[in-house]
């Protein structure tokens, strides 16, 4: 079966095992199958060598994070994230669906008003104690969300979906620090779409690019966009790739992490008490493996606390994944069993993370976990704890 | 075929080999110094002599190849010019291949490493009398089974060694043997990182510093602290091993054990009293008697001797 | 565990148990029976992948592939292999070079990849007791607190596990000073082909009897599967200095290592590159290697700081003496990633070609630069590329051959070269490997370095552990030195795909 992968970049790969333990699914199982090097194998098999797509061979496919923590650990730069999203999209394609519920939440995705008033209705149901435990949502949904007014028009700060809804203190901490910055902000709002990354790691590829498209179309202007949901940035850093367009192209080079951004203006920020906190840094593997802006997080958040601590687990996926841990529950609290273990190994006073999927799913571990840019705002407002 | 110098090709290998022969009791002697070490030998075996002499010192390779029956004492005399040595214990008398064969380490291994870590490579004559190369001659190697280690501590119950080429190391810039009262061994241990020996006897300590000169120095320095530091000549040690680990080997005492010095680091007691053989499980002992059979099905090598395979 | 769903009507594309019982479905009953289902893989595609390592070697076959525990789970996956008379292969990270772990004959494998803790960590008498699949790495960063490591460390340490290190008796750039792992290993509980358990060394001072231990370490999991490995502590360097040293001509970098080692220096490594390996790795790394230079010295000198000035100042005018141009690293962070390079090299080749090919000889220090030039002209004669890096001080040669397995006929020039390149090591009085071992790859090259007699009694250790050559049968002895090839027992007729 064709997987729709280039020979040059199955042909990157040597099988040296490099990247065996950057990946969080092989380190908990131990299986080969559940490694990158092993999936690279198994796509080779499938496309070149007539091998049939067996329920352990699309179990290898399905249990991948898509961290892309092998990219980074890779000598031979084999893009596995582009390999991977290819064999997902094949496989849709030949009728390997996602499971109906999740396709059915990524369809609310691209529906933001959906998405907002069936979040509203959760976070009631959770006040009256209504939603299993299980249930990949935050432990406590805002009933209320504070309206994002437009300050400026010197940058976009995309506000996407689910974050928006559940997450909207972290785009106002931003939006306070930037303005701080001296840049007026102009939040995207409920009228952009969701920026597709969750659909592309699905393999629903067409409704990434539909997504994608809407987004460049909503944002047709030479603005940057800046983004505090590492997962979002870095799906719309490679929508030169996904969309192909050379107006696509030039939408991506305007797209940064908000820290990134805000590490090369932070001269424009004022000098501080810090907050009195050790904090842990985690780093989104979205940030860290394919932005490659994890170190701007330091830059900007060492002033404003007393103490950053790195995590001892180079930089291992947590298991959140976007909708990882609602498909793979077992597995994606396995590999947080080792952030855990990694996290109490340095006892922080709290953990900061730059993608809202990660804070959930560490949150549900019962670890306080901030987005880094509330610290920073905190510090800011001269509030030592709120 | 082998692109490797054939053993056959030494006549001092192959005469050798013609005296071990095919069949019959033999036993090599070499230096005798650890003679009554794992049984006495049956006086029906023949006793022969192992090849002596240097074959070549490959300074600049930091390897040399010798005759089992040289001396060790002869063997680092002529090491001496190169500046190197190997890490074979220096008893008086004591032969390469006897040294090998006990396989013992010297009291200062800390620095000079163990025995069974400096041979590359062994002729020897089997008990078919054919002459075998294990190992090879470069300083590192791990083309196929690690024959060469077998060897070592073997007692020549394996097959008898003709010639070896060990690793030599840099003799050290500056070696100094000196002496502390009343103090732990273990501050000493963990304060001398040139230590090459620490020997305790209970009261007192006796370290041999070695390596670059300022590093000796700091490190004598550093032991002033802890006392009056005097030059000395390392204590006679008594005649008995016992084999603890390095912790356990600390708490050693006169009271129990009669005059002692412990190989601080390493765990070796030295003591006067009578060491108890060690218990080995069944599934061992049964390993050992399969490796004896192997090598020599009939038990014509050394006989009466025994490394624990009997 | 949530799958996708699998399209309906798509026939044939999931596979089908055979309906007729097999030999394997029976052995995999037992073995699901004595260690658990959800430890006993036994479908295509994890065969598929334990049927390889990192070599390139194709022609393994494994059977069920178990995921054991404990030792006792060890025991009973090898006492269910020997009644269905099955060979056993234990594997690590399948990070191997020579298809060491690439099992024959359907073999049951026994992956070590879930016996990986950290057993015990003994300051006192600086060892360690871990389990075979602890990842070499992991073992040295737990134990950085404390000062210490495990002084082994091959290019692959990232991924590659203890009990492969005592299977291939691994050593990478620091064994110039620190020794190979057999000097690092204590003691070594084993599970013996007939099931038994036995504990080889010890961690006294001097363990009496044969040194089974040291016969084990590097028997490449023919002698049995290890469980439990006490390794040695060795006490971090109070001092490290890394020098990186450039050259105009690969001839003058390898007669730096040759004078550098004829000096009585002990470095605690000198790493060699050629132009070709730094453009690979500085792809990758970004290190700061000199890319204009023919070759580079990566030289590491450590110990007490007096020692370690007086080491780099003497390398530093030996290097000056054959032109070299000298760097030292700046800080760690420089450092690390000087090493980060080095030990990537293998897999950014990929950069160059799609397949590698690689040998391991060792070669006498003094005969460097002669076998560096035989091996560029016979790379030259068959119109290949190749990329030097290895560990210069001990004379260990990596020479890669980058090539396309997919032009016709290179595969053959590819491994014609191969063997030149032994002939000509073993001919200036080196040795087959040092530190990858033998495997398959490298097999039948053994004869070239051993007569009969030699592979005899190598074939006698072995048999002495395992009479009837049930534990990774078909490798490291040619035959017909391997004994009674139960390989050829099973290896008929068992598809993958069902």
């Amino acid at each position: 079966m064709d997987l729709g992968l280039g020979r040059a970049e199955l042909d990157a790969c040597v099988t040296c095992a490099l990247c065996l333990p950057h990946c969080p699914t092989y380190r908990v199982t131990g299986f080969d199958t559940h490694s990158p090097r092993g999936r690279i194998a198994l796509m080779r098999a499938v496309q070149d060598q007539g091998a049939p797509l067996t329920t352990e061979i699309v179990e290898s496919f399905d249990t991948c994070v898509q961290c892309r923590g092998c990219e980074t650990a890779c000598p031979s730069g084999v893009p596995f994230g582009r390999l991977m999203e290819s064999t997902r999209e094949r496989m849709v394609e030949a009728g390997y669906k996602p499971p109906v519920r999740i396709r059915a939440a990524l369809r609310v995705l691209d529906h933001h008003k959906a998405l907002q008033a069936g979040s509203s209705v959760l976070s009631l149901a959770q006040r009256l104690h209504l939603t299993p435990s299980s249930l990949s949502v935050p432990k406590r949904l805002p009933l209320r969300r504070p309206a994002m007014q437009k300050s400026g028009d010197d940058v976009h700060l995309f506000t996407g979906c689910v974050m928006d809804a559940w997450q909207r203190d972290v785009h106002v901490a931003v939006k306070q620090v930037i303005e701080t910055c001296g840049f007026g902000v102009a939040p995207t709002g409920p009228g952009t779409a969701c920026c597709g990354a969750l659909h592309s790691h699905a393999g629903l590829g067409d409704a990434a690019r539909t997504q994608a498209r809407q987004v460049i179309a909503a944002l047709d202007d030479d603005r940057p966009v800046l983004v505090d949901s590492a997962g979002c940035g870095a799906a719309m850093k490679d929508y030169g790739r996904l969309v192909g367009s050379s107006e696509a192209v030039a939408f991506s080079e305007r797209v940064f992490d908000v820290h990134e951004w805000a590490a090369d203006h932070i001269d424009g920020l004022p000098s501080v008490e810090p907050l009195d906190l050790r904090v842990a840094v985690q780093d989104p593997c979205h940030l860290r493996h394919v932005q490659k802006s994890h170190m701007s997080v330091r830059t900007v958040l060492t002033p404003f606390v007393r103490e950053l601590v790195e995590l001892d687990d180079d930089g291992l996926c947590c298991g959140a994944g976007g909708a990882y841990s609602v498909l793979q529950p077992e597995l994606a609290s396995s590999i947080r069993d080792r952030k855990t273990a990694a996290i109490t190994n340095v006892s922080p006073d709290l953990v900061v993370s730059a993608n809202p999927g990660c804070s959930l799913h560490l949150q549900q571990a019962g670890h306080e976990v901030l987005h880094p840019m509330e610290l920073v705002a905190r510090a800011l407002r001269g509030v030592q704890a709120d | 075929m082998g692109l490797i110098r054939s053993p056959e090709s030494n006549p001092a290998l192959v005469e050798f080999a013609s005296e071990v022969g095919r069949s019959g009791p033999v036993v090599v002697q070499g230096g005798a110094t650890h003679w009554s070490v794992g049984g006495d030998v049956d006086p029906s075996a023949r006793v022969i002599g192992a090849p002596v002499g240097i074959v070549e010192i490959r300074a600049d390779e930091m390897t040399v190849e010798v005759g089992a029956g040289t001396l060790v004492s002869d063997l680092h005399t002529a090491l001496r010019p190169t500046g190197q040595r190997t890490a074979l214990p220096e008893v008086e008398g004591s032969t390469v291949g006897g040294a090998i064969a006990v396989g013992r380490s010297g009291i200062e291994r800390l620095g000079r490493g163990q025995t069974r870590d400096a041979v590359l490579q062994i002729h020897y004559v089997s008990a078919d009398g054919d002459l075998v190369t294990a190992g090879g001659p470069t300083v590192k190697n791990v083309s196929g089974f690690d024959v060469v280690r077998l060897f070592v501590g073997s007692l020549g119950t394996l097959g008898c060694m003709a010639d070896v080429i060990l690793r030599t190391q840099p003799i050290p810039d500056m070696e100094v043997w000196s002496h502390l009262d009343n103090t732990p061994p273990e501050q000493v241990f963990d304060r001398c990182a040139t230590a090459s020996s620490i020997l305790w006897n209970g009261e007192s300590v006796w370290i041999l510093t070695a390596g670059y000169v300022p590093d000796v120095e700091a490190d004598l320095d550093a032991l002033r602290q802890l006392g009056p530091l005097t030059p000395d000549q390392p204590p006679e040690l008594p005649p008995n091993r016992w084999s603890r680990r390095p912790a356990e080997s600390l708490t050693t005492t006169k009271t129990d054990f009669g005059s002692f010095v412990v190989e601080v680091g390493v765990g070796l007691v030295h003591t006067d009293r009578p060491v108890a053989p060690v218990s080995v499980s069944a599934e061992v002992a049964a390993l050992r008697r399969r490796m004896k059979a192997a090598f020599d099905p009939t038990g014509r090598l050394n006989p009466g001797r025994s490394a624990g395979e009997v | 565990m949530t799958v996708s769903r699998a399209p309906s009507g798509h026939h044939g594309a999931v596979a089908r148990r055979k309906f007729r019982k097999t030999n394997t479905d029976r052995c995999v009953a037992d073995l699901v029976a004595a260690i658990g289902a959800d430890r006993v893989r036994a479908d295509g595609a994890s065969r598929l992948l334990a049927s390889t390592d990192a070599s390139i070697f194709v022609g393994g076959h494994a059977g069920p592939v178990c995921f054991p525990e404990s030792t006792a789970q060890v025991q009973a996956c090898v006492r269910v292999a020997a009644a269905h008379r099955r060979p056993v292969v234990a594997r690590g990270a399948g990070s191997g070079l020579t298809g060491g772990a690439a099992p024959l004959g359907s073999a049951v494998v026994v992956s070590t990849t879930r016996m990986n803790q950290i057993l015990e960590v003994d300051v006192d008498n600086r060892v360690a007791w871990v389990e075979p699949g602890v990842i070499n790495l992991d073992l040295s960063n737990h134990l950085e607190d404390l000062g210490l490591h495990f002084a082994p460390d091959p290019s692959s340490q990232q991924v590659c596990t203890i009990g492969g290190n005592v299977a291939n008796n691994s050593g990478g750039p620091h064994c110039l000073a620190y020794g190979v792992t057999s000097a690092h290993v204590l003691a070594i509980e084993v599970v013996l082909s007939d099931g038994e358990v036995v504990m080889l060394g010890g961690l006294d001072a001097e363990p009496g009897g044969y040194d089974l231990r040291g016969a084990f370490v590097g028997s490449e999991g023919m002698l049995g599967i290890a469980t439990r490995v006490a390794v040695r502590l060795t006490r971090n360097p109070r001092s490290i200095r890394t020098l990186l040293l450039s050259f105009g001509d690969v001839e003058s970098a390898a007669e730096t290592v040759g004078a550098v080692i004829a000096s009585g220096l002990v470095p605690a490594a000198i790493e060699m590159m050629d132009k070709r390996c730094v453009a690979a790795v500085e792809d990758f790394v970004h290190a700061g290697y000199p890319r204009d230079a023919e070759a580079v010295l990566l030289v590491e000198v450590d110990g007490l700081p007096g020692g370690v000035e007086l080491q780099a100042q003497r390398v530093e005018e030996i290097a000056n003496r054959f032109g070299a141009d000298v760097r030292v690293a700046s800080d760690p962070e420089e450092r690390a990633l000087w090493w980060k390079g080095r030990k990537s090299a293998f897999g950014a080749i990929a950069r160059i070609k799609p397949d590698y090919y690689l040998h391991d000889t060792v070669v006498p220090r003094s005969k460097l630069v002669e076998v560096l030039r035989s091996i560029y002209e016979i790379i030259d004669r068959h119109g290949l590329l190749v990329l030097n890096v290895f560990h210069a001080g001990d004379g260990n040669l990596h020479p890669i051959i980058a090539y396309d397995s997919r032009e016709p006929g290179v595969s053959e020039k590819v491994r014609e070269a191969g063997r030149e390149i032994i002939e000509v090591s073993l001919a200036a009085g080196g040795v087959l490997s040092g530190e990858h071992g033998i495997g398959v790859e490298k097999r039948d090259f053994m004869p070239l370095m051993f007569s009969d007699s030699d592979l005899d009694h190598q074939a006698r250790l072995r048999a002495a552990f395992d009479e009837l050559c049930v534990m990774n049968p078909g490798k490291v002895l040619p035959s017909p030195h391997s004994c009674s090839d139960i390989a050829s027992l099973n290896d008929a007729g068992e598809d993958l795909w069902g």
